[in-house]
This record gives structure tokens, sequence and C-alpha cells, in this order.
């Protein structure tokens, strides 16, 4: 490096996303499992999930303290804000289903500004794939069920009102947009949000360390400021991308289960 | 199939294109549903079941003490009533007492007054009487006295003297004369017709 500059800015790459196996890999069924970071840190995740909910819930208490407090309020935003909002009082049912995708797609989320890891879950395209296609197979479960096979076929590739001779078009552009596109775009939205801030942050972070070392100093500290910012957006973000993901599921299903468009 | 794609996935890596760093690995895939599974069971099937039944327990907790509060609202509302039905009640005994105090007094009033009149009438009839007596006495004395001064002022008049007893004698008879004749008439009238027949 120049002699300007101090450490050598180690760019951000798409390689920060791959792991080394940190253990051997055994084959189960065709797939090589191995454990990872990625690994671990779902295990992780799980386990915080799995403690939160149970701490906050071991013993309920009708007048609730501050912690049980704090995780009812999770659970009445889902229940208000996610399916009272996109589905209605019927739509309870989806509460568990719904409660889930949010909060574990908010804890794979925030990892990424938890100090120790850094590393956001859902940028792993392979964890919000799962969760779309598990929402797809959901919500066309539902439309089936309401409408019987053909019926939410019809539902879905005939919009009502639409001229005769636009059916065709139209048709094809439903069917494409409800049953191919939504799960894809659900997946890349996420993974795509969570990519860019760990981009952002790694950028700002590396470059603080830069140019925090080198000359002049100064400009490790405008770094350093933005990176802060940085963190306190992309909270926001986990928490928004959760909460779209989990709003956009409500209204497919919703959508599916209504009786017209 | 998932042996091809595995086998995809390796040959695309060693192609060493960034896209292929970004893309799903088979085992995240298996792992990522696992722990979504288990996550989901464990909400489904402890946690919202959990969370709804104290919801619901708290929602009777406040409807019953909301229902427990209206009834103490309404008992309370009850006891006013009660209690301002006595006041009135009260008032009304304490008017009857003051109105039976005052007709009481009113009585008493009445007959003291009576008795007083009664008292002063009586009072007056004694000064009366007394008055009465008082002039008997003093018209006895003049009598006797006008009839001395007139047997003096004759007896020096006529300038010889008479017998002084026999005099006065006559004075008396004539006065009593006069008192027989006028008995019903006042002092004054006896007194005035006295000093004229003097």
């Amino acid at each position: 490096m120049t002699g300007l500059l101090g450490l050598a800015f180690d760019k951000p790459t798409t390689k920060d996303f791959v792991f080394r196996c940190l253990s051997g890999s055994a084959r189960v069924g065709g797939v090589a499992f191995c454990l990872n970071w990625v690994v671990l840190m779902l295990i992780i995740a799980v386990t915080a999930y799995l403690l939160l909910f149970f701490l906050a819930f071991r013993k309920p208490k009708v007048v609730p303290g501050k912690f049980q407090l704090i995780m009812e309020s999770g659970l009445e935003f889902v229940r208000q804000q996610v399916v009272l909002q996109m589905i209605g009082p019927e739509g309870m049912g989806f509460l568990a289903f719904l409660t889930t995708l949010f909060f574990f797609i908010f804890l794979g989320n925030i990892l990424e500004v938890i100090p120790g890891t850094g590393f956001p879950l859902n940028s792993r395209l392979a964890f919000p794939l799962v969760m779309a296609l598990i929402a797809w197979v959901v919500y066309n479960a539902v439309g089936i069920r309401h409408h019987g096979f053909f019926g939410y076929l019809k539902l879905v590739v005939v919009p009502p009102g639409a001229p005769a001779w636009l059916l065709p078009f139209l048709g094809l552009i439903e069917f494409f947009s409800v049953i191919i596109v939504r799960p894809i775009t659900l997946t890349l939205r996420l993974t795509a949000n969570m990519i860019a801030g760990h981009f952002l942050l790694a950028v700002f972070f590396l470059g603080t360390l830069t140019l925090a070392t080198g000359v002049p100093y100064v400009l490790g500290l405008v770094s350093f400021g933005l990176a802060l910012l940085l963190v306190v957006f992309e909270i926001f973000v986990a928490g928004l991308q959760a909460f779209i993901f989990a709003v956009l599921t409500a209204s497919y299903v919703a959508g599916a289960a209504a009786s017209e468009h | 199939m998932s042996g091809t794609l595995a086998v995809l996935v390796l040959a695309a890596q060693s192609a060493d294109k960034p896209i292929n760093d970004l893309t799903p690995k088979p085992q995240e895939l298996v792992i990522g549903a696992v722990a979504f599974a288990i996550v989901f069971a464990f909400m489904a099937k402890w946690v919202i079941p959990r969370v709804n039944t104290i919801l619901e327990e708290r929602r009777q907790k406040i409807q019953g003490d909301l229902e427990q509060a209206e009834k103490t609202r309404k008992e309370a509302d009850k006891q006013l009533v009660d209690y301002r039905e006595q006041l009135s009640g009260a008032k009304d005994e304490a008017n009857q007492i003051i109105e039976e105090a005052r007709k009481t007094a009113e009585a008493m009033r009445k007959e003291m007054a009576a008795k007083a009149e009664e008292e002063s009438k009586e009072i007056v009839a004694r000064a009366q009487e007394e008055i009465r007596a008082e002039r008997d006495r003093v018209f006895q004395e003049l009598k006797a006295q006008v009839g001395e001064l007139s047997v003096q002022l004759a007896g020096r008049m006529v300038g010889e003297s008479l017998d002084k007893d026999r005099q006065l004698r006559l004075v008396d008879d004539y006065i009593e004369e006069l008192t027989a004749m006028a008995p019903a008439s006042n002092g004054n009238g006896n007194g005035n017709g006295n000093e004229e027949q003097g």
C-alpha cells in the first residue's frame, strides 16, 4: 500500500458470505452436512428464539412483568398489524405461522448488528427461500381449500371485470405473478436487503480501521460516525424487512381466501 | 437429484463467480427448513396457546373487575338515594318539631299574657281600693277640720262663743244630712257640696 494509508483496506467481497466447514462433513440422504459459521449462527438464533419465548411465558401472569410485557407486545404487534390488518379476525389460525415468520426473520436479521456475530443469517439466500416456499405452500393451500383447485385457479388467472379478449394475456400475467414471482420476490427482497446491509456495514467499519490508522486520521472518525448511524439504520431495516415479509405473506393468504379479488 | 445439485454447486464454486458465493447451499435449505419447523412447532404448540390462555384469563379478570365495579357503583347509588330519603325525612321531622315548639311557645305566651293582664287588673283594682280608702280617710279628716274651722269662723263673726260641743254636733249633723241627700255622688261633689254648705 501507499505510505498515505495505514492498514490495507480489505474490501468486502461476496467471499464474506462463504464459510469453511468447522467440522468434518457427513452425508445424509445425498446432502453433505457440516458445521460452519452459518449453521452455528442458525443454532444460536434458534436457541435464542426458544429461550426468549420460553423465559417470557414460562410462568405467564395475568398482570405481566416487564419481560413478559415486552414479548406480549411483540405478539400483539403481529396480531394487530399483520393478522387483523391483512386477514381479519378469521385469520387468527395463522397467528402462530405469521409470528414465527416475523420473529424468526427478525432474529436472523438482527444478528447483523450484534457484535461478535455481525452476520445476518438471511443474507444466505437459502433461509429466505425456505420461508418463501413455505409461505407459497400455505397461501396456495388456503386458496385450494377455500375454492377447490379449479376454483382457485380461476380466482388467480381471471381478474374480475377484465374484457374477454384481454383474458389470455391477463391470465398469463396473473398466473406468473401470483404463482411464480411471489416467492421469488419475497426471497430476493429480504436476501438483497441483508446482503446490501452487510456490505454497507463492512465498508464503513473496515474503512474506519484503514482511515483511522492512516493520514488524515479524522476521516476515520467520519467513517466511524457513519458506521454507527448505519447500525441504527440496519436495526430499522431488520425490523422492517421482517414486517414486510410477514405482511405480504398475510396479504397473499387473505387474497387466496377471499371470495373475490 | 440433490446429489446432482451438490455437484452443480461445487462446480459453480470452483468456477469462482461471485454469484455462486450467494446461491443457496443444500445443507442450508435443509437445516433452515428444520430450524423453521422447530420454531414454528414451539410457537404453535406452546407459546400461542399459553399466551391465549393468559389473555383470556386477563380478559375475564378485567371483565369481572368491571362488573364488580359496576355492582359496587350501583350499590353506592342505591345507598345515596336511601340516605337522601332519610335526610329529607329527618328534615320534615325537624320542621314538625320546630312547628310544635312554636305552637307551644305561642300558647305559653298567650297564657302568660293573660295571666299578666289579670294580675295587672288585680293590681289596678287594689290600687283603686286603696285610693278610695285613703280618699275616705282624708274626707273624714277634712270633714272634722272643716267643721272646726266653720265653728271658729262663725264664733268670730257672731262675736259670742257658742257652746263648742253643741256647735260641732250641729255641723256634723248637717254634713250627715248632706251625705244622706247625695249618697251616689263622688268625693269631689261631696267636698264641694260641703264647702258650699259651710
